[in-house]
C-alpha cells in the first residue's frame, strides 16, 4: 500500500520542471524504505452483517467498522470473548467471507485476490482434514493446491513434519490422530508455502502444555524471521507472552488496541507485606491518609500509584511500630485487564 | 494443474468411501464370468455364441443379433447400476467439501472458488467415468477374443453414457452445494430420474393430466432446462443397435446427439448458477 501510494504521489511531480528530476534518483531508496515500513494487514472500517433465517431478515452484526493495522514481522494477537468477530475478521482478510463495507490488504494488495493466498498461511480452527489420508499425504495434498513445486514440496513436508513432532506419525492415517496432533499437522500445513504472513486461529487448542511450548518457539522463531503472525486465541496468557500488540473485540467492535506493555503496564497500586499482622487501629490510622486502603493477615493492599501518598503510608507504618517485609507495584494481568474491559463494555 | 490435482484427489476420496470399490469389483466378477461363459462355435457355415456351452437364444424382437442383444443387455445394467451407485459415492463429496473447518481450507488456497467446484464436480464424473469404461473395456475384450464380436458400439455407448452422467451430475452438484446435504441431492436426483422419462413423453403422459397451454410450456421449460437423461441413455443405446429393444427402444432409430446438445447447454446453466453461487457464499 504506501509504495502505490508512493507511485501516486510520483505521478503528480512536474516534470517539466526540470529540478523536479533530482528526485529520480532518490526513487529506489523511498521505495526500499517504505517497503520496510509496510503494514502487512491494513483494515479500515470493515463492518459484516450476517442475514439469517427464511426471508433473510434477520441481522447479526458480526463487525462494526474495525480499523486496524499490522506490520511486518509483528506477532499481532486479536482476543475477544466468544462471538465476538474474531474469526469473521479472519476469514474476511481471507476472501472466505464477503464484508458488508469496508477495505482491507494483505501485504498491500486487495485481501480478496486469490493469487495473494500463496503468500499467506491459515490454520483454521476445528479444522477438518481427510481422515483418509496420512500426515504426509495431508501436507503434499495441500501443497501441490498451494501451487509448490513437487520436489520442493517433498523437502518442506519432510522438514515441516520434523519441525512440528509428527516423524514418527508421518505414514499413519490422520483418524487415527489426537486433538494436538492434528493441531501440530494444521500448523504444519500453515506454514506449508513458507508465508509472510501466518494466520492462526486457536493454534494451541487441545495441545498439551508441552507442545504449547514448542508452538510457542516456532512462532517466536517466525518473527524473527520477519514474519507477520496474526493470532487468534483464548489462551490470554499465550498471547500476553509472545504477542507484540493485541486488539480487544467484542460484540463486533475493537475496544482497544496497543502493545501489551501499553495495556498491562497501568499502575493499579501497590502491596505492602507486613512482618507483623495488620490491625484495626493501623488500618484506621492509615486511612486518615488514604480511604482506599484493605488490609488482611499481613498483608496491605494500597489502591493508589501516587509516590507522596505512598512514602506517608510507608512513614506511618513505621511511626507505629510495624515492620515492612516487602513492598511491591500491582499490575494488571492482561487477563484481568481484558475481563474488566468486557465487563464494562457490556454494562455500558 | 491445482485444479487436476484436487479432480485426483476426489477420485481418491470417492474410491476409499467403498460404493466405487464395489462397482469396481462388482464389474470385475462380471467381466470374469463372461470371460469363463462366453464362446463361439462354428458348425459348417453356421457361426453361433454359446453362454456356458448352449446356445445364445435370439432376442424377442427378433430383429438384432444375439451378441448385439447381450451387450445391450450389459450396457443397459452396467450404466444404471453406474448412475444408481455414482449418485451414492459422490453426492456426498460438495457437501463434505462445504463442512466446517474443510471449507476453510480449500478457499484460503491459491486456487479460485469456480476451479475449487468444478474440479471437485468433474474429479466424481471422472470416478465413474473410469469405472464405468474399464468395465465396458473388459466386457469388449472378452466378446472380442472369445466370441471373435469386436463391437465398437458397445465402446462408444459407454463412452457417451459416462457423459450422461456428466450432465446429470451437475443438478446432483447444484442441489448438494445450495442445500448442503446428499441426501437431499440424492433424493432430488432419484426422482428427476424417475420423471426423466415422463417429461420425454410428456406428450403421451404429463400432458393428459391438464389441458394448460401454461402447464404445457411449463413443463416444455422443464425438459429443455435440465439434463434429457432418458433421452440421453436411449441414444446412447442407439450405438449399440439401431433396432428396437423393448422397454428403452420402441421404435427404430439411429443415434442423435440433440439430447446431449441440450443437456450440455442444461448442465452449463446448472454449473454456472453453482458456480455463481458458490462464489457470493460466505463460509
Amino acid at each position: 500500500m504506501p509504495n502505490i501510494r508512493i507511485f501516486q504521489l510520483f505521478c503528480q511531480v512536474d516534470f517539466r520542471n526540470y529540478s523536479h528530476f533530482c528526485l529520480l534518483p532518490f526513487l529506489p531508496f523511498i521505495f526500499f524504505v517504505s517497503s520496510l515500513s509496510m503494514n502487512h494487514v491494513e483494515v479500515t472500517n470493515l463492518s459484516k452483517t450476517y442475514r439469517t433465517g427464511i426471508f433473510r431478515k434477520r441481522q447479526i452484526q458480526a463487525l462494526v467498522n474495525v480499523s486496524l493495522t499490522v506490520s511486518q514481522g509483528e506477532i499481532f494477537g486479536l482476543l475477544g470473548p466468544n462471538g465476538a468477530g474474531k474469526t469473521t475478521l479472519i476469514k474476511i482478510l481471507l476472501g472466505i467471507v464477503h464484508p458488508t463495507s469496508g477495505d482491507a490488504s494483505l501485504l498491500g494488495e486487495n485481501h480478496a485476490s486469490v493469487p495473494l493466498r500463496r503468500r499467506v498461511g491459515y490454520l483454521p480452527e476445528n479444522h477438518r482434514y481427510p481422515s483418509f489420508l496420512s500426515a504426509r499425504d495431508t501436507l503434499l495434498h495441500f501443497g501441490r493446491l498451494h501451487g509448490i513445486p513437487r520436489e520442493q514440496l517433498s523437502q518442506r513436508t519432510e522438514s515441516l513434519i520434523e519441525t512440528v513432532g509428527l516423524k514418527d506419525w508421518a505414514k499413519v492415517k490422520i483418524k487415527r490422530f489426537s486433538k494436538g496432533m492434528l493441531q501440530r499437522l494444521g500448523l504444519a500445513q500453515a506454514l506449508l508455502s513458507d508465508p509472510e504472513i501466518l494466520f492462526l486461529d486457536e493454534p494451541t487448542d487441545g495441545v498439551d502444555p508441552l507442545g504449547r511450548k514448542e508452538i510457542r518457539d516456532i512462532l517466536k522463531a517466525l518473527r524473527d524471521q520477519r514474519k507477520t503472525i496474526f493470532l487468534n486465541s483464548h489462551m490470554l496468557s499465550e498471547v500476553e507472552e509472545i504477542s507484540d500488540r493485541v486488539a480487544i473485540l467484542n460484540k463486533g467492535e475493537v475496544l482497544r488496541t496497543g502493545t501489551i506493555r501499553d495495556i498491562t503496564g497501568t499502575n493499579l497500586g501497590h502491596d505492602i507485606e507486613l512482618q507483623e499482622p495488620v490491625t484495626e487501629e493501623l488500618l484506621r490510622s492509615l486511612r486518615v491518609i488514604l480511604p482506599d486502603i484493605e488490609g488482611s493477615g499481613t498483608r496491605l493492599a494500597i489502591a493508589t500509584a501516587d509516590k507522596s501518598a505512598l512514602n506517608a503510608i510507608v512513614d506511618k507504618i513505621r511511626e507505629t511500630g510495624f515492620h515492612i517485609e516487602s513492598l511491591g507495584a500491582r499490575k494488571s494481568k492482561l487477563e484481568d485487564y481484558f475481563i474488566k474491559l468486557i465487563k464494562e463494555d457490556e454494562t455500558s | 494443474m491445482k485444479g487436476l490435482w484436487l479432480g485426483l484427489m476426489t477420485i481418491r476420496e470417492s474410491i476409499l468411501k467403498g460404493t466405487l470399490l464395489f462397482f469396481f469389483f462388482f464389474g470385475n466378477a462380471i467381466i470374469l464370468l463372461f470371460a469363463f461363459a462366453i464362446s463361439s462355435q462354428t458348425e459348417g457355415e453356421t457361426f453361433a455364441v454359446t453362454f456356458f456351452g448352449n446356445p445364445i437364444p435370439p432376442p424377442p424382437a427378433g430383429t438384432i443379433g444375439p451378441v448385439e442383444f447381450i451387450l445391450y443387455q450389459l450396457f443397459q445394467t452396467s450404466t444404471q447400476s453406474a448412475m444408481f451407485l455414482g449418485i451414492f459415492a459422490t453426492a456426498g463429496l460438495i457437501p463434505s467439501m462445504l463442512e466446517k473447518g474443510t471449507v476453510e481450507l480449500y478457499l484460503s488456497k491459491p486456487i479460485s472458488r469456480i476451479e475449487i467446484l468444478l474440479s471437485r464436480s468433474l474429479g466424481a464424473c471422472a470416478g465413474i467415468g473410469v469405472n464405468l469404461l474399464y468395465f465396458a473395456l473388459g466386457i469388449w475384450l472378452v466378446f472380442g477374443l472369445k466370441a471373435g464380436v469386436w463391437h465398437g458400439g458397445f465402446l462408444l455407448a459407454t463412452l457417451a453414457s459416462t457423459v450422461v452422467f456428466t450432465f446429470y451430475y451437475s443438478l446432483v452438484a447444484f442441489t448438494a452445494l445450495v442445500s448442503r446435504s446428499s441426501g437431499f441431492a440424492i433424493m432430488l436426483a432419484f426422482i428427476y430420474s424417475f420423471f426423466s422419462g415422463a417429461l420425454e413423453m410428456r406428450e403421451m403422459s404429463l400432458f393428459q393430466l391438464w389441458d394448460n397451454v401454461v402447464y404445457h410450456r411449463f413443463l416444455d421449460a422443464i425438459y429443455y432446462c435440465t439434463p434429457q437423461l432418458s433421452a440421453m441413455m436411449e441414444s446412447s443405446a442407439r450405438l449399440i443397435a439401431a433396432f428396437p429393444i423393448p422397454p428403452m427402444m420402441t421404435e427404430p432409430g439411429e443415434f442423435t446427439a440433440m439430447p446431449f446438445l441440450f443437456s450440455f447447454l442444461s448442465a452449463c446453466l446448472f454449473y454456472g448458477s453453482a458456480a455463481w453461487y458458490f462464489s457470493r457464499q460466505d463460509y
